[in-house]
């Protein structure tokens, strides 16, 4: 979520640190950052707020609030500090909610005799430093709430409603399957009966997909006198499965998906009506709220001696009592069992389980405090799983008859189990031997043996093989000379090869994408030649292009020494010409010629 | 004619393999056991029993494989189903925690591969499990397993907030390396080298054993990531290439 750090001043009566240091007190204490910018005299930053937190830190008031706690500055306007007053009823809407499970609350507020128009420069500013796009004051408004509180909020324009008896009927149902929906985005979406619709009762008419998107005719315009003003909670994985239905995630799914407290309904509508208010005039008519079956507070006991046994800490009664104060979590102290009891506020959903309250703890201290302890020793032995164990045996066994070991992918053109949903087609199968893709194997290295320096190209794979409705481990084997072979790995015992080498690479270093060219060279010498130097000859003659060179033959007759190499040309930037490697083998030749060498 | 080689050279094992063994010497000194699990799993497994409900995001069709006829099951897209398979067995066997083990093996997720990024990776799960087990103990043991195997180099840990539902608290691992041997361009750069936290107590429910009694940490950190790390590879698909002009480097 982008966050603005003028935004974020806002609750607090003291400047806040710069950019960086937010950054940092959130990387280590909440959130990674994705990154900063520089927005005029704001910065905004990028906070990848976790799943688990999007209840409440999906808002500039709950990274303010996370900061708070870290940073120790006391929060001094709290916007979910007081609760909200809604105690002014109308008669102008009525709500009928027809499946409070994916409804649990429903509020609409009306204000009549409005004045749409452009928002002031200060509220352009904020939305636009976090990448919104203003609209006008009221729509505006609902968003500023929105990205403040985490409420997501719609305004419809009373007047594009029906009215029966001067009552407005909103109506929150499921879709009829094929039923339509003109969005705000000038899409038409086709809902369906797992659909949450939001409902003009008197025409029968969708005006919204609940917790998604609005519909354009009932949407806020130039014209727009009256509104009514939707603030509710609805079920997350209800939201989730709608906007991935309709492709069309949302600020407002994106927040409603990750399952808000429905008490923020109430912040958000008190906040939002109050700006309009402020922006656009007109006159409140009150409030309707269903809200059946209000959710209980919840308390979660934490032992301190708990905390420390899960994090390894020594950490005092008075120390942890600090981190609940700077979160701002109400305590009792019961000092017989040395127990703390937490009253959760209603918006940290997260916070269920003694554990939630364990690492609430750790964060806000730090993880630094978490010191480096060596497990204790236990008489158990390790043993291994009997198929890494056999796996281990018959890979040693192979790589000492020269096999070289390779992994192939598991996805396949052809075999007896199809993936159903692989992203972007193609070998959508899992493979029923290791052999083809051995084989594919062994054909792209043919071509490079002599690069390689490979009188033979033998290859084994170890892996998983899907046959006959099971998984099982294969071993395979393929060679030039000797074909292929595939059988199942027996698991014999859990005990492994002792001495299992390690490879002894230091760094690896990439090769060339571009072809090589092979040439040979073999000279008569005299009886004490140092062969070292002769291959240093070639190398300062062959110049540049010399991938690498190898002595590839050896013998003597009659007190001479036939030395045989082979260069490999080869280059990182471009494909080589036959030329060029003739010019450089040219220069070697001469060179040798001119030292007395005979040319063979 | 030619001087035949009279020995056939011993061929090359991939460094995945080697990885895999350089961290089953250095944790089974830690008293880890090695254990392994299938690749097509089920549901439970995979994402249940990991306190990963229904409704969660990670489920969704773009994230996970499916398989044609064979509903309830998926690719494994991480190692952990192995820690509640495990935990499970030594319970039916009637053997309590402690429990120590890493798994390695390959995970999937459904995505677009490029240079970083594959469909198919390798990851090392560890788990430790029993009556004392803290965070500080998996701080320590992370320490002390970088430490042997980056060979001669200072090495620092740090623990950052992250959330992950099979662990809680749930914390992100950076590693540091100092000093000397190190590779340029690892040196004195924090990390990110994997997810990690204590098991969450409905994980041990799942599995069978009591949290009330029991407590542990858990890790999975990326085996290709190591590897490219350890050794300065630049594209990851070459773990998958089968191209001895890279299985041959180790």
């Amino acid at each position: 979520m982008l966050v603005s750090r003028l935004w974020l001043n806002k609750f607090f009566d003291t400047e806040l640190p710069p950019a960086d240091k937010l950054a940092e007190a959130l990387t280590f204490h909440a959130f990674e950052i994705d990154g900063i910018e520089k927005a005029g005299d704001d910065d905004i930053l990028d906070v990848k707020v976790t799943p688990n937190r999007g209840h409440d830190c999906l808002s500039h008031r709950g990274i303010a609030k996370e900061l708070s706690a870290i940073l120790k500055l006391p929060l001094a306007h709290d916007p979910l500090g007081q609760r909200p007053d809604l105690s002014q009823a109308t008669h102008d809407v009525k709500v009928l909610v027809d499946d409070e499970a994916l409804c649990p609350r429903y509020i609409a507020g009306v204000i009549k005799g409005i004045k749409v128009g452009p928002s002031p420069q200060w509220l352009k500013t904020r939305l636009e430093a976090v990448g919104q796009r203003s609209i006008n004051n009221v729509v505006d408004a609902t968003n500023f709430v929105m990205l403040n509180l985490g409420q997501p909020l719609h305004a419809f324009d009373a007047k594009e409603l029906m009215s029966r008896d001067q009552v407005h009927v909103i109506s929150v149902r499921r879709a009829r399957p094929g039923e339509r929906l003109q969005a705000l985005d000038q899409k038409e979406y086709v809902l369906t009966d797992s659909m949450l619709a939001i409902v003009d009762a008197n025409a029968d008419a969708p005006i919204g997909v609940a917790g998604v998107k609005g519909g354009l005719p009932a949407g806020v315009t130039e014209a727009t006198v009256d509104i009514i003003i939707e603030s509710a909670n609805f079920n997350g994985p209800s939201v989730r499965k709608t906007a991935q239905g309709l492709k069309l995630r949302t600020d407002a799914s994106a927040r409603f998906e990750q399952g808000l407290h429905p008490s923020l309904a109430g912040y958000g509508m008190r906040a939002a009506t109050d700006m309009i208010l402020e922006l656009a005039g007109g006159e409140l008519r009150g409030f309707v709220d269903v809200y059946p079956a209000p959710q209980q507070e919840t308390k979660v006991s934490i032992p301190v001696d708990q905390i420390n046994t899960v994090l390894g800490t020594q950490l005092t009664e008075a120390e942890v009592a600090n981190v609940f104060k700077r979160l701002g979590l109400m305590f009792d102290f019961v000092s017989r069992t040395g127990t703390y009891e937490v009253q959760i506020p209603f918006e940290r959903l997260d916070l269920t389980i003694a554990e939630d309250l364990v690492e609430e703890v750790g964060r806000i201290v730090g993880y630094d405090q978490v010191p480096a302890a060596a497990l204790p020793h236990v008489d158990k032995e390790s043993e291994v799983a009997a198929n890494f164990a056999a796996a281990e045996a018959a890979r040693e066994e192979l790589a000492v008859k020269g096999y070289s070991e390779v992994y192939t992918s598991v996805f396949a053109g052809t075999g007896q189990r199809q993936v159903l949903n692989k992203v972007g087609g193609g070998k959508s199968y899992l493979r029923a031997n290791l052999i083809d893709g051995l084989t594919e194997a062994l054909e792209r290295n043919l071509p490079n043996k002599d690069l390689l320096g490979l009188k033979e190209v033998k290859l084994f794979e170890i892996g998983t093989i899907w046959k006959d409705d099971k998984e099982e481990i294969a071993v395979a084997t393929i060679s030039e000379k000797e074909g292929f072979k595939e059988w199942t790995l027996e698991p014999k015992d859990n005990v492994l090869p002792t001495n299992l080498p390690l490879s002894g690479a230091v760094r690896y270093r990439t090769f060339s994408r571009y072809p090589y060219i092979v040439r040979d060279i073999a000279m008569w010498t005299p009886a004490g030649t140092d062969e070292q130097e002769v291959l240093e000859t070639i190398k300062k003659e062959a110049g540049e292009l010399v991938h690498k060179m190898w002595l590839f033959d050896r013998f003597e007759k009659e007190g001479k020494v036939s030395l045989a190499f082979r260069l490999i040309f080869q280059s990182f930037e471009r494909t080589l010409t036959e030329v060029e490697a003739n010019e450089a083998m040219e220069k070697v030749t001469s060179k040798f010629k001119s030292l007395g060498f005979e040319i063979r | 004619m030619a001087k035949e080689a009279a020995l056939t050279p011993r061929g090359h094992l991939h460094p995945i393999t080697s990885l895999v063994r350089e961290a089953r010497g250095i944790f089974s000194k830690l008293g880890f056991s090695l254990a392994e699990g299938p690749l097509l799993e089920s549901e439970w497994y995979n994402f249940d029993a990991l306190n990963v409900p229904k409704d969660h995001p990670a489920r969704d069709m773009q994230d996970t494989f499916f398989i044609q006829d064979a509903p309830g099951y998926v690719l494994r897209t991480h190692t952990s189903p192995v820690q509640i398979r495990y935990m499970e067995e030594q319970m039916k066997k009637d053997i309590p925690p402690p429990y120590r083990i890493i798994v390695p093996g390959r995970a999937f997720r459904n995505e677009a591969t490029d240079m970083t990024h594959e469909a198919e990776f390798f990851q090392l799960e560890g788990l430790a499990v029993g009556e004392d087990v803290t965070l500080a103990h998996l701080k320590g043991t992370l320490e002390q397993f970088f430490k042997e195997l980056f060979k001669g180099a200072e090495v620092e840990v740090r623990f950052r907030p992250s959330f992950f539902p099979f662990v809680e608290p749930g914390v992100e691992v950076d590693m540091r390396l100092v000093g000397s041997d190190v590779p340029e361009k690892l040196k004195n750069k924090w990390i990110e080298m994997m997810g990690a936290g204590m098991v969450h107590p409905q994980v041990l429910k799942n599995a069978g054993v009591d949290p009330e009694k029991y407590q542990g940490f858990a890790f999975g950190m990326g085996l290709d990531r190591l590897a490219m790390l350890r050794w300065g590879i630049d594209d990851v698909r070459l773990m998958h290439s089968g191209d001895l002009r890279f299985i041959n480097q180790f």
